[in-house]
């Protein structure tokens, strides 16, 4: 079903950001668009795949496959799957074995572990609040007036960790201005939170992750002390996937393929 | 199609102005889950259970219960609260769980129901003689208490009648549930058919019952990828949508307000019909809220999943359901060991399925179908 | 099993006071005195420190019960005074997850069992508990296994659930005592079932005790548990003086004997010795706080983990805890005891526990304490993880305030999780409640 050079196309419309890839016959990405999402998904979809296709080196033919909350939204879709499906097949077409892939997202984190064959044997997400996703960052580090790029630096000038008990956003939002107003340095409270996080993500994968190579995914493994945090958190070395955010659009391209 | 209980309000409203106008029944809302249906009919009450019900609760009421309680109970005390029961003529309320028993003291003496008010307290435990005693007597009890509304005691041939009726109404839910693969309807339809007899008079359920079984069809199989469901209630019926959508149907059921409450090996006729009725509160499925060892329970369960044939399990929890999320570990324990995938969704009684929950019940089903995905070879 | 016995025996009698003994002469040695400027409370209770040795010998003769003599895991309401005349020794889990909280293992242990799949949204007692059964951690070092789990539904159905997981994950025999809920007056029937319970109850323990226990001596542990419980009471009732010579933040603290060594000689020793501390303290005008200027009454579990935060915070203010709903429980049955039939009145003091009935009795239990010590406030502890205790908190707070002209304040928070509680919050609303009655 792939275009004449072999040529697939995948889109992955998340809540916080619209990703899309072309990969070649070997599964290699050859193009990749990102953007904020909007909430006119249908039209920002289909300028965003046209500018994509314009700019692949294969050319611009070729099917398409859909993921992220928005998938039914794609009005030009060959094939729509979940974002769990094809987090485990971009993952497992990366790294060619089993393990726990965790995607961090800005609205979900997903647990989803993966078999020999790249099969989703299991899964987890979040449940329905921002506590244990990228949003509680995001939130937060935007009342301490730091820029989410800038966290992974200040998080390593860090002398200690300031515990941040509270993992609700909301009830976290006030204990770090508390934090601040009791002097507690920035950078501490920074680490604070994506360890907070990191637990709060550790629990969410329970016993999936026991004994298994640990692989991150989304958005938030761009941010390096996150990784660092989490892979603190579970005692266990973490892989970041090459490209993180874009493995959901690269499995819903894979999916498409003959 | 007939309409859904709970979402129709005014469909359960008309139904039960009819059934007081031209049978002069009294009716009673009932809270979840087990009650001795039999003996109300008996006594010509008609019982239109309360599950909430579902959607934004109704009126302001539900803020007199904290946020960590459940769905059921605070919606319930708004819709008692906001006169939504007013058509009835009483409530009974069963000792189901701490959030029950609290409400049946909080609505009828901290204002929200002002009409009559029962309660049933079932034991908890394993069958063992102290229960059964108990248990006799409670039925006796609430039967006398119950002459309040219906001015008649208890006639023991109409409890003989009622127990036969509801012998065959659960023959014929069982029926329903047990061979789902050759019922050529969807699931919203069989779960619509098998969720009115939460209010309607039970012949009326019966009639409906046979209606639906007619059409059943040995010739015929269900397509999809089958599963097995446990939970409280199953609420938004929007899952049986979601599941249809992504190609798979309900084989096993085991939500609380449906097939936890169809008792297979229902009891003989004894010579004294409230013998038959203490019998059944140990006869059906082992429910949480009875507090039975758990292991039976989990037994069962893995049984009735063996029989049906399921690819996967789906526990569809109501939050802060105590009585149920505790044997959550244990149910995911067992059916893990045996390779079988487990779903764990949670909802709070919504109108709608959640966007994430939709994605989930998806990926479950593309999970369970064994459909070839070609990772990474090269074509 | 004799030489298990023996050491069983010697670790209560000898090794447990002799380490005891050692640890508190290393402590005085260490123990410096708070700067008495910042210092809100009155000077501490002597006999804490006695308690201490008791519950620790306790708990340090418990890891060589197992083998010993027969082990029952059992409920805060549950009948010990029963089981004790088999000779069991009682562990009691709802105390470990509040030892635990209070030693702030909480998270760590209630992640645990998180992680085996029991939902946040469970009773953090059972959590933790759940959390240290599945990982063997625990701050008592060792808890001896148990030969019966039984659990008594007169404080919630919660303990049903919890109480058969551990049952089911030990593989140890469940026993459920179900007192019926009562709503308006007691029932028969009711009570009947309890009466037959508390039978079939007796013929469990004796079986797995091989022990027979006569009446004589069934009725010798129900009168010491009765004589405990009336000693508690008194000590209690001290705090109708004002100033208070202990605050409720104490009777929290002092409690643990009367839940856990009911029934037994040294727990009544105890409250003997306390009762005369406290009646020395009115005596002498000593006070719980320094400044006593208004009296509160406590409604549901303390929030074991901010203890400390929480009893200074009042105290600073000049406000002291008086008398709770929570410690009110281990006296307020006695009035039912008949000692000419344990049976038919232990039924009903089982069932008739705060928390085993309907909010119109909860409503007339507080304004009693409150009339009777004089309280001018209430704060009532919203508890995420009880919900027989919480349900129905708002009326009561409506009718209080209505009824008696109380001041009254809800906090949101959990008894042992410190992740749902958020002090900002808590504290900004315990302010402004201290602020009203200037």
């Amino acid at each position: 079903m792939s275009g004449p050079r072999g040529c697939t196309f995948g889109i992955d419309v998340g809540s916080t950001t619209l990703k899309a890839v072309a990969v070649d016959a070997e599964g290699a990405i050859v193009a990749s668009h990102v953007e904020a999402t909007t909430p006119f998904i249908e039209d920002q979809s289909e300028r965003a795949l046209a500018a994509l296709r314009t700019r692949c080196p294969l050319g611009g033919e070729g099917p398409l496959g859909a993921t992220g909350y928005g998938r039914k939204r794609i009005p030009s879709a060959t094939r729509v799957v979940t974002e769990i499906t094809c987090h485990a097949r971009g993952a497992y077409h990366l790294i060619r074995r089993s393990g726990v892939l965790i995607d961090f997202g800005g609205q979900d984190t997903k647990v989803i572990r993966i078999g020999d064959h790249g099969e989703v044997v299991d899964f987890t997400m979040n449940d329905k609040c921002a506590a244990g996703t990228g949003r509680f960052l995001e939130v937060i580090l935007g009342r301490l007036h730091v820029p989410l790029e800038e966290a992974a630096t200040m998080a390593e000038d860090a002398a200690s960790a300031v515990s941040v008990s509270s993992t609700c956003t909301v009830f976290a939002e006030s204990e770090v201005i508390s934090l601040v107003a009791h002097g507690k340095p920035v950078p501490d409270i920074v680490l604070g939170l994506h360890r907070s996080l990191a637990s709060r993500v550790s629990a969410l994968a329970g016993r999936m992750k026991d004994g298994r190579e640990v692989f991150m995914s989304g958005g938030v493994a761009l941010n390096r002390a996150m990784a660092d945090a989490l892979a603190a958190e579970i005692a266990a070395p973490i892989t970041v996937l090459p490209e993180p955010q874009l493995v959901g659009a690269l499995g819903a391209a894979l999916g498409v393929r003959t | 199609m007939r309409e859904l209980p709970g979402k129709g309000d005014d469909v359960r409203r008309e139904y039960i102005s009819q059934q007081q106008r031209q049978h002069g029944r009294k009716v009673l809302a009932v809270l979840p889950i087990h009650y001795p249906k039999e003996l109300l009919t008996a006594m010509n009450l008609l019982a239109v259970e309360l599950w909430g019900p579902p959607g934004k609760p109704r009126g302001p009421d539900a803020g007199r219960i904290q946020t960590y309680v459940c769905a059921v109970v605070r919606n319930a005390l708004a819709f008692l609260a906001s006169g939504g029961a007013d058509v009835v003529d009483g409530v009974l309320f069963p000792h189901t769980c701490d959030s029950i028993q609290g409400l049946a003291t909080q609505a009828p003496d901290f204002g929200g129901w002002g009409k009559q008010v029962f309660r049933f307290l079932h034991p908890k435990g394993d069958d063992r003689p102290s229960s059964r005693t108990f248990i006799r007597r409670e039925l006796e009890v609430l039967a006398v208490e119950l002459e309040r509304l219906t001015h008649a005691p208890l006639e023991p041939e109409a409890l003989g009648r009622a127990i036969d009726l509801h012998r065959e109404i659960h023959a014929l839910r069982a029926r329903l549930v047990d061979r789902r693969r050759c019922l050529p309807v969807d699931d919203l339809a069989l779960y619509t058919a098998l969720r009115r007899g939460e209010f309607l008079w039970p012949s009326d359920h019966l009639g409906e019952l046979r209606e639906a079984a007619a059409v059943l069809d040995d010739t015929t199989a269900q397509q999809g990828t089958p599963v097995m469901i446990t939970g409280l209630v199953p609420e938004p019926m929007t899952i049986f949508s979601a599941l249809d959508e992504a190609g798979a149907f309900v084989v096993a059921d085991d939500y609380a307000a449906v097939g936890r409450r169809i008792v297979r090996d229902y009891p003989k006729s004894a010579a004294d019909p409230l013998d038959t009725l203490v019998d059944l509160q140990f006869a059906g499925p082992p429910c949480s809220t009875r507090t039975i060892a758990q292991q039976r329970r989990i037994d069962v369960l893995e049984q009735t999943f063996d029989r049906s044939g399921a690819a996967g399990l789906i526990i569809h929890m109501i939050k802060f359901c105590e009585p149920e999320l505790f044997d959550v570990p244990l149910i995911r324990r067992r059916f893990e060991a045996k390779g079988v995938p487990v779903l764990y969704l949670e909802s709070e009684l919504e109108r709608e399925l959640a966007g994430q929950t939709v994605t989930r019940v998806e990926a479950f089903v593309e999970m369970l179908r064994p459909v070839q995905i070609q990772i990474g070879s090269v074509t | 099993m004799i030489s298990r016995r023996v050491q069983y025996e010697v670790a209560g009698r000898v090794t447990g006071p002799i380490l005891m003994a050692l640890q508190n002469y290393q402590q005085q040695r260490r123990r410096r005195r708070r700067s008495p400027k910042d210092n809100p409370f009155g000077p501490p209770i002597q006999c804490a420190r006695k308690m201490k040795d008791l519950m620790s010998i306790y708990y340090y003769q418990g890891r060589w019960a197992d083998g010993a003599v027969p082990v029952a895991w059992i409920t805060s309401g549950f009948p010990v005074e029963l089981l004790r005349a088999f000779g069991f020794y009682s562990v009691y889990p709802e105390n470990h997850g509040a030892l635990c909280a209070a030693r702030h293992m909480m998270p760590e242990l209630a992640a645990v069992a998180e992680d085996a799949g029991y939902s946040r949204d469970l009773c953090a007692y059972a959590r933790t508990d759940l959390g240290s059964v599945l990982s063997g951690n625990t701050p008592l070092g060792r808890i001896p296994k148990p030969d019966l789990v039984a659990a008594c539904s007169n404080i919630c159905q919660t303990v049903l659930y919890w109480f058969r997981s551990i049952a089911d994950h030990l593989g140890v025999p469940f026993f459920v005592l179900d007192t019926p809920f009562v709503y308006g007056d007691f029932k028969q029937h009711h009570l009947d079932y309890v009466s037959d319970q508390l039978l079939e109850l007796s013929d469990v323990a004796s079986r797995i005790s091989g022990r027979i226990v006569t009446e004589e001596e069934l009725l010798e542990v129900n009168l010491r548990a009765m004589e405990g419980s009336r000693l508690w009471g008194e000590c209690l009732d001290i705090s109708r003086t004002c100033p208070s010579p202990w605050s409720s933040f104490d009777h929290f603290y002092h409690m643990a004997p009367i839940v856990t060594l009911r029934g037994t000689e040294a727990c009544n020793a105890y409250y003997r010795e306390l009762k005369d501390e406290l009646d020395d303290r009115v005596a002498k005008g000593i006070g719980g706080i320094k400044d006593e200027r208004h009296r509160l009454l406590w409604d549901n579990i303390a929030i074991w983990p901010k203890m400390r935060d929480l009893s200074r915070l009042f105290a600073t203010h000049g406000f002291c805890f008086v008398t709770a709903t929570y410690t009110n429980a281990w006296r307020e049955s006695l009035p039912f005891w008949d000692p000419k039939d344990w049976l038919r009145s232990s039924a009903k003091m089982l069932s008739n526990t705060i928390l085993n009935r309907d909010l119109k009795n909860r409503l007339r239990v507080m304004t009693g304490l409150i009339e009777d010590f004089e309280c001018d406030g209430v704060v009532l502890h919203s508890d995420r993880s009880c919900k027989p205790y919480s349900v129905g908190q708002y009326d009561l707070k409506g009718a209080l305030t209505r009824e008696l002209g109380v001041k009254v304040a809800v906090i949101e928070a959990d008894h042992a999780d410190p992740r749902e509680y958020a002090d900002e919050q808590v504290e900004t609303r315990l302010l402004a409640f201290m602020e009203s009655f200037e």
